[in-house]
């Protein structure tokens, strides 16, 4: 009966896989609003960082059309959002073969201003189990946010919570990270959990050039959704590969879907990585470590 | 009713992509010394999943990479990893030493069932 059920899914797979994704996307639209992180326009995959290996990278987006008032669009503060320029400094460390941490800096750049610190963040990610043993990859994600500074977020420290999914047909992998996030300090440390989504499709045609398709929107709390008019939902055809030199890159131009998005904003993000040498042993065949 | 919604989403998610994986019991292996792989191309039975044993028979870090396949993990001297791959189809997929550049590209040909071309593993080099 087993047997018979894994068939029948099996041979649906592609198509259950586009639905699920498709419904999830829906859900996601229709409930929620907010929270994008626009220093960090990059979906996870379910790969982490390879053991002994750290990795440098710039997040890069700029807003080329965006809104006049502060707090409207990606902006949380007192800028307003058109021309900002969003920058980010990340260091990962593939601390095992599953598990890897990450330190931010973050950085902004209003329209008309200079080059302001905006931010810290720590994050620790991992994968379960090796590819392929389940029948969807699965990864987490845990990330602090602190000493965000009140003029780009009012939010003082949060915590974002995420899990990760990927699945790959052929060249094809599809991604989803729904967040789940809860200021710790500042505006709205009385609320609960607000929900947010970033997913994608992307497509491995060459190491230097692929194309893939990005989706990143905001939620607002998760039992109070904000109107549809005020949420944040994006669209980014992206282009991404392989450098010489071991660079990779990942190019975007989002397109906002609400009228509360900012209208365009363009995303460069660009990351080397070295090994630098292993803390730890190889990991085993077990499924966290 | 988001929650709710998430994990059902999460359910049939889970069940739609619920297939039955029934790796073959021999595993075909690539090895790295002398700064190459060998083989250079592996052969494999197309449409079902399989397991590939990569060693680093060599004194130097490598980085094992498919991009086709989606794989990359760190091997260090002496050690060897696993690699689990899904049913391919037929067709071509490339490996490499992400590390060495100079290290030649391999291939992993993945062939249909009734081509006679099949390179069986090694007897013995059971999991």
């Amino acid at each position: 009966m087993r047997t018979a059920f894994a068939n029948f899914c099996s041979a649906l797979d592609v198509e259950c896989w586009m639905l699920s994704v498709g419904c999830w996307m829906f859900v996601a639209c229709a409930t929620c609003s907010a929270q994008v992180d626009p220093w960090e326009f990059e979906v996870y995959p379910y790969s982490t960082t390879p053991r002994g290996i750290a990795e440098l990278e710039t997040s890069n987006a700029v807003v080329a059309r965006g809104h006049d008032g502060g707090g409207e669009g990606t902006a949380k503060g007192v800028f307003p959002s058109d021309k900002l320029w969003y920058n980010a400094y990340e260091l990962t460390y593939g601390l095992t073969d599953r598990i890897e941490a990450a330190l931010y800096v973050t950085l902004a750049q209003p329209n008309g201003h200079g080059l302001q610190w905006a931010g810290d963040k720590f994050r620790l990610r991992g994968r379960l189990f090796d590819q392929d043993v389940l029948p969807v990859d699965i990864g987490w994600y845990i990330e602090l946010e602190s000493h965000q500074t009140p003029q780009f977020d009012d939010a003082v420290r949060e915590l974002e919570l995420r899990p990760i999914f990927e699945k790959d047909f052929g060249r094809l992998s599809i991604m989803a990270n729904p967040k789940f996030e809860k200021v710790l300090a500042g505006a709205g440390h009385h609320n609960g959990f607000e929900f947010g989504y970033v997913a994608s499709l992307h497509y491995r045609w060459t190491r230097r050039l692929s194309p893939g398709l990005e989706f990143y929107g905001g939620t607002g709390l998760i039992d109070q959704a904000d109107p549809l008019s005020t949420q944040q939902h994006y669209l980014f055809p992206v282009i991404w590969g392989e450098l010489p030199h071991g660079l990779e890159y990942n190019f975007g131009v989002g397109c906002g879907l609400t009228p509360g998005s900012d209208h365009l904003i363009v995303k460069f993000n660009l990351e080397l990585e070295r090994f630098v040498g292993a803390i730890f042993k190889a990991s085993d065949q077990g499924w966290f470590w | 009713m988001p929650i709710k919604a998430l994990v059902f989403i999460c359910l049939t998610t889970f069940v739609a992509g619920a297939s039955p994986s029934n790796p073959p019991e021999t595993i075909p292996e690539i090895r790295f010394a002398n700064h190459r792989f060998s083989p250079q191309t592996l052969l494999v039975q197309a449409g079902q999943p399989l397991q590939i044993k990569v060693v680093n028979s060599s004194r130097e870090k490598i980085e094992f990479e498919s991009f086709s396949l989606n794989r990359e993990k760190v091997i260090e001297p002496g050690e060897s990893i696993t690699v689990r791959l899904p049913a391919l189809r037929a067709g071509s997929y490339d490996f490499f030493d992400d590390f060495h550049d100079n290290v030649p590209e391999g291939v992993i040909v993945a062939e249909s069932a009734d081509s006679a071309n099949i390179q069986r593993p090694t007897p013995g080099n059971k999991p």
